[in-house]
């Protein structure tokens, strides 16, 4: 068996949303023993969410629960009781790392507080990640993703440029989400080499809005450097950056950010007259002339098949890309030698290729051990065998309704 | 100032944004982050406006000086072999190696895992190329905004019945970032337990598929994909973005529940929709979602953005505007968490940046020092920390190969 990274980090894992699931999700796939706690009945959100299979709703069939739950144990506590929430203290307890993402007012309610379960352990690195993060005056404010997303400034840049008939447009999934989640995952992990140093804890507090409102690429500083309004689409400075639909109907995307690779564009064309317009002259010239140039890109594109365009491009070193599909993607030969999609066995879901690894350790590799866990599943292994509950005492938990 | 990662050292070839982008995150943490760039070869971002006043130079790009926040920068020619040596001097003393290359370009600059590894035998090197370093199409070029149609995003994100979109950012770049530098806190981490360093291997295409499991798992389960459907939720309605009273006003707005759907009928004076059988269940909405929408919009587009906000969210409605760069610049909430940044820069002066998306209670994490001006600290990195003589670095100089 070969190593994993994050061996013998204990860490629980309490929320609603996607980003502390997403970042336990991170930490367990690379070694760490994940303890996912999920409300008695109704479980973790994600679980009403789809995809299902056929679309027919299932607590076990979610698609985004099974993709983002592999390698965890579950187990269901009821922590607006006193009962479960002792329980999540005694989890604490022998745990290194706590991730939630109540939000602010809900976490209060529920006790879930540094200030408190710092006692319990002094050890312990707790992440919460909520929308606005722990202060300021939206600290309470109700989010959901597509109001993070714009909160940070993320939907104001995308959609369809000069039509302002057409919405800001919001980005597909949960983006803000795992954008939080990866945060608080990088952020939780940095306190936990300090500690290695200090042997204390600490607790990090991860803004989603923050999350999006420092990766907008150059919007923000539009406005410091040149107070420039931002536009949607971004404002692209430069072209080609666009899409084209080609012969078989499938669509390609045009891009060339150093002139070297516009230069090669050109000659694959065949140097066509338009190119050698004062207008299309320079990566900048051209984006002022757009309107005017598109239409020639768009009629010498028109004439392949995306997939001959974009191999014939990249053996030009130039960095076209395809609009790729769900389908086109579990196809790629190039995925394919990498073993980027992994068949996870599920005993209610079945057997189903899901997204894998982000990154390949050359020591210590990305791997799924287990699938999902079913609601309550681990409640015995995790109650029972590591905190030492006999089985009369769940029993009596479990007929409270605590798990 | 201590941060998390304080004494831990990167020797950072990465260019543009999401290598950038990755050792900005371990910098945040404290990290001492040492960017080799070249006059020979300079960083396209540092070609890209925005400018200060408009005006282009190497150290006056808004988008470098965001992204390059706390790191230092030295100037080696790496065509020649004596900067070459003067790169593993670095390594040899540093923790951490990073770059984002084509796959296969740093190992014929010499400067490959397995060249590193003889001057630092547990050096954690990470490649963050856009196909990974393996594969059949490993060597093609790549850039952030071709990741996000590359990955699928494209396919999945854009108005109901209209062409694939773009997300209004590379948004493949800083999300790769952040999950490459959760990777090397995991190999950080390994090696604090082991001593063994290792290669990363670091694919900005698999990094960016993993954020669409919803999409992927739907294709397992049902062959098929999601449609692109705007800002429309399967699980939620209303959801949207909704024209206010203005020129381009606007306001997110999401019902992620029939109790929030209510809270918004009151909120809005018109409780009796509530009980408007068509609207009463998430399924009744879903089914009249062109009604309900209107309806909503009648509302909204009376309204001023910040205002309805605020009346939404006292009644619990998950509410934002869209944010354009300068109503995050003068939001009073971003303020009073301390998000910006505005560190003096010889040649851009105190301009504000967005700063660390998280607060670590313990190791606080605090940007030290404005993004460096191209080879800042050649006497600091070969003076101090290489033991170089001046005369020695002057001589280099001259030659060109620190240059």
């Amino acid at each position: 068996m070969p190593d994993r990274a994050l061996e013998g980090l204990r860490v629980v894992e309490c929320g609603d949303r996607v980003s502390a699931t997403y970042a336990g999700k991170l930490m367990a796939d690379l070694g760490a023993e994940v303890v996912k706690v999920e409300a008695p009945g109704t479980g973790h959100s994600a679980r009403r969410r789809g995809p299902f299979p056929g679309g027919e709703p299932h607590p076990e069939k979610s698609g985004l629960f099974l993709y983002l739950n592999c390698n965890k144990q579950g187990v269901t506590l009821d922590l607006a009781r006193p009962a479960g929430r002792d329980l999540l203290d005694r989890l604490v307890a022998d745990a290194d790392v706590l991730v939630h993402d109540y939000p602010p007012p809900v976490a209060d309610a529920l006790g879930v507080a540094y200030e408190r379960l710092r006692e319990v352990n002094p050890r312990l690195v707790m992440a919460s990640v909520s929308p606005f993060g722990q202060t300021g005056p939206y600290r309470d404010y109700a989010a959901h993703e597509i109001t993070m997303a714009s909160a940070g400034g993320w939907t104001w840049i995308n959609g369809w440029p000069d039509r302002q008939d057409m919405p800001p447009l919001k980005a597909f999934g949960s983006q803000a989400e795992y954008q939080a989640g990866v945060s608080a995952a990088l952020a939780t992990l940095g306190a936990l080499f300090a500690r290695l140093r200090s042997g204390k804890g600490q607790h990090i507090d991860v803004s989603a809005q923050e999350c999006i409102a420092s990766i907008t690429e150059m919007s923000f500083s539009f406005w410091s450097y040149m107070h420039t309004p931002a536009v949607r689409w971004g404002r692209r400075p430069l072209q080609p950056i666009d899409f084209f639909e080609c012969k078989d109907g499938a669509w390609v995307f045009a891009l060339c950010l150093e002139e070297h690779q516009w230069r090669s564009l050109v000659e694959l064309m065949d140097s066509p007259e338009w190119t050698q317009w004062e207008v299309a002259s320079n990566a900048f010239v051209r984006a002022s002339n757009w309107d005017a140039l598109r239409p020639f890109l768009a009629e010498w594109v028109a004439q392949w098949n995306a997939d001959d365009l974009y191999r014939a491009a990249q053996q030009r070193r130039i960095p076209f890309a395809p609009v790729s599909t769900m389908g086109s993607l579990v196809e790629s030969e190039h995925l394919k030698a990498r073993g980027f999609f992994v068949e996870v066995a599920h005993p209610q879901a079945g057997r189903l290729q899901y997204p894998g690894a982000p990154y390949k350790l050359s020591e210590t590799p990305w791997e799924v051990r287990s699938p999902a866990p079913a609601l309550g599943q681990h409640n015995e292994a995790v109650f029972g065998d590591r905190l030492g509950l006999s089985a009369g005492q769940l029993a009596s938990l479990r007929e409270e309704g605590v798990v | 100032m201590e941060g998390p990662l304080s004494g831990v050292r990167v020797a950072d070839f990465t260019w543009v944004w999401a290598g950038p982008f990755c050792t900005m995150q371990l910098a945040h943490l404290g990290a001492e982050v040492v960017r080799v760039e070249s006059q020979r070869r300079v960083c396209l971002l540092r070609h890209l406006p925005p400018w200060l006043e408009g005006k282009p130079g190497i150290n006056r790009s808004g988008y470098f000086n965001q992204y390059n926040q706390g790191k230092r920068s030295i100037t080696l020619d790496l065509s020649q072999p004596e900067a070459k040596e003067l790169a593993k001097k670095l390594v040899a003393v540093s923790d951490v190696a990073a770059e984002n290359f084509a796959g296969g370009v740093i190992d014929r600059l010499g400067l490959g895992y397995e060249a590193l590894k003889r001057v630092n035998e547990d050096i954690i090197m990470i490649g963050m190329s856009g196909y990974g370093q393996t594969g059949p199409e490993s060597g093609y070029v790549s850039y952030g905004p071709a990741q996000v149609p590359l990955a699928g995003m494209s396919s999945l994100t854009g108005y109901a019945g209209w062409q694939p979109m773009h997300v209004g950012m590379s948004y493949g770049d800083p999300n790769a970032g952040r999950h490459a530098a959760f990777a090397v806190l995991a190999a950080l981490l390994y090696r604090e337990r082991t001593g063994k360093g290792q290669y990363i291997d670091m694919s900005q295409w698999e990094s960016t598929m993993v954020l669409l499991g919803e999409g992927f798992m739907d294709f397992a389960m049902n062959g098929s994909q999601p449609p692109r459907s705007g800002n429309r939720d399967p699980w939620m309605a209303p959801h949207g973005i909704f024209r206010c009273d203005g020129e381009d006003q606007w306001l997110s707005i999401a019902c992620g529940s029939d109790d929030e759907w209510r809270s918004l009928c009151a909120a809005i004076g018109k409780p009796d929709l509530a009980d408007d059988p068509r609207f009463r269940t998430l399924a009744g909405r879903k089914a009249n979602e062109d009604a309900l929408e209107t309806l909503v919009e009648e509302w909204t587009s009376t309204q001023d953005p910040m205002a309805a906000t605020e009346l939404l969210q006292a009644a619990g409605v998950a509410a934002f505007p869209p944010m354009v760069n300068y109503m995050l610049d003068a939001d009073p909430h971003l303020a009073e968490r301390g998000f910006w940044v505005e560190k003096e820069h010889p040649e851009v002066g105190a301009l504000r940046h967005p700063g660390i998306p998280w607060r670590m209670s313990e190791t606080p994490c605090e940007v030290w020092r404005a993004s460096p001006t191209l080879g800042q600290d050649n006497d600091y990195v070969f003076g101090e920390l290489l033991g170089m003589s001046g005369a020695r670095i002057a001589e280099l100089s001259e030659r060109g190969v620190i240059y």
